[in-house]
């Protein structure tokens, strides 16, 4: 898994690459709470390059927006698409979160 | 055309086959299959005679092979061996090999001989290497040219002896292309193989050996698919399914997905399908992670190509335990996966085992 974070005006833009899963999820939370630890609050997570998403992933996911919203903060999730999506679905998942279909329109949302 | 009754071969005390009785007819194409070590090598090795047979008697076209009166070299030219390890002349040249049999053995004359074997080359499409010397030759072009010698002494038999076996997987499929071809044009062959694929496409008879005999004799679509006997549906069995032990909660989880994706390559499997069993298997084990720290884990997947269905087992000892319904996880993500995807999803004790088992949903194609 590899996770680039971009400062866009409205918000970090966190792009996840390969796969979310009970290996990588930790790594993924620690780069969110680095992130939270350095005062971001406003996030846009892109998976669109996520080629694999598990319950620990899920779980990643939905740990960090915890941490994010009890700072107050936002987080969307943007470019849900193929066997990702289909775990959303499968799992429930989808419901919890609001899905974007671009991160430009996820952006959007944030800076309104 | 072969007959054989009660053939016995030992090593001393070591009894390696023994009261193996069959027939063998002209056209027949047949594989033998089954473990290593239950004598398959030495039942071809017994036939043209280059293990001596320790009892029982062996027919060909009528005429017992092993009776001392006779002509054995001549009945020996009706039938021609290919090897595992090719066992090419290195000193002489792709065509010398060829044309070696014919001309000293069936006295043929040198063009005669040249010109036959120039067709056998290009029927195992290596014409252009007919001047070659077989160290300059791949290990697939290696079995080809043996194959071609064996048909330059027009046998009425050919036996292979693992053809493929030593071979890079990439060269495999060019030797089993010629032994299809051969099946085609009627030689009569039987092959002792690990290649189920091809046996099971090739063969018109599988013979599956232990307990030092032929322990299961049948039509490909009847051994592969539905073995009758106990070992050879375990053997069966074991080239269907993979196990896997999960001894500690520090398992590698991208080693076994490395296992489960060269099973499914084997086996053929659709991308969804594989998509969906790694996804599955991962959600299971993280059921099971609380406890593998005092329990180890045996995982089955069974592909049944007959049902395109996987099934999924996964048995641990211990206390009785359902996982399933068990009120303990965080959330309900990997159970609402695995139910998703999953169906027939049952809990049994078995002894002092709990099993879990559940079988892939098909896939829409």
């Amino acid at each position: 898994m590899n996770i680039e974070a971009s400062k866009e005006s409205a918000a970090m833009v966190v792009t996840v690459t390969g796969r979310l899963d009970a290996v990588t999820f930790s790594g993924y939370e620690q780069k969110i709470n680095a992130l939270i630890a350095e005062g971001e609050t406003k996030f846009v997570i892109d998976l669109e390059k996520l080629e694999y998403i598990s319950s620990a992933g899920l779980r990643a996911l939905l740990a960090t927006a915890k941490r994010i919203k009890a700072k107050s903060g936002q987080i969307l999730l943007a470019n849900i698409s193929g066997p990702v999506k289909e775990v959303f679905d499968l799992s429930g998942f989808g419901t919890i979160f609001q899905l974007y279909d671009s991160v430009e329109s996820a952006l959007e949302i944030v800076a309104g | 055309m072969i007959k054989i009754k009660q053939l016995s071969k030992k090593f001393g005390a070591l009894v390696v086959l023994k009261d193996i009785s069959i027939e063998i007819k002209a056209g027949e194409v047949i594989s033998i299959i089954g473990p290593s070590g239950t004598g398959k090598s030495t039942f071809l090795r017994c036939i043209n005679l280059l293990d001596q047979p320790s009892g029982g008697s062996i027919q060909i076209d009528g005429v017992n092979i092993l009776d001392p009166k006779t002509d054995v070299p001549k009945i020996r030219q009706k039938m021609n061996m290919v090897f595992q390890s090719f066992n090419l002349f290195a000193h002489l040249s792709v065509m010398d090999n060829l044309t070696l049999g014919p001309i000293k053995l069936q006295k043929k004359s040198i063009k005669d001989a040249e010109q036959k074997s120039m067709e056998l080359l290009r029927l195992v499409g290596l014409a252009e290497k007919a001047n070659n010397f077989p160290d300059e030759l791949s290990g697939g072009q290696k079995q080809r040219v043996a194959i071609a010698r064996c048909m330059a002494m027009e046998p009425e038999i050919i036996l292979f002896d693992e053809p493929t076996s030593a071979l890079d997987p990439t060269m495999v499929s060019e030797v089993l292309a010629v032994i299809r071809r051969l099946a085609k044009e009627g030689m009569t062959m039987l092959i002792v193989t690990h290649e189920m694929d091809f046996a099971r496409d090739v063969s018109n008879r599988v013979l599956y050996m232990d307990e030092g005999g032929i322990y299961e004799d049948g039509p490909p679509e009847r051994i592969f698919v539905n073995p009758q006997r106990e070992k050879t549906k375990a053997f069966i069995n074991r080239i269907r399914n993979l196990n896997y032990h999960i001894a500690s909660p520090d398992y590698d989880l991208y080693a076994m997905n490395a296992e489960i994706e060269l099973f499914c390559e084997k086996q053929v499997l659709p991308v969804k399908m594989r998509q969906n069993l790694l996804l599955v298997v991962e959600e299971m084990l993280q059921l099971y992670n609380p406890l593998l720290s005092t329990i180890s884990l045996d995982i089955t997947i069974a592909y049944s190509e007959k049902k395109e269905s996987l099934e999924l087992v996964f048995d641990s000892l211990g206390e009785e335990v359902n996982l399933f319904e068990q009120n303990e996880l965080p959330d309900e993500f990997g159970l609402n996966i695995i139910k998703n995807l999953a169906e027939n999803i049952e809990y049994q004790r078995l002894n002092n085992t709990n099993r879990l088992s559940l079988i892939l949903k098909k896939h829409e194609k």
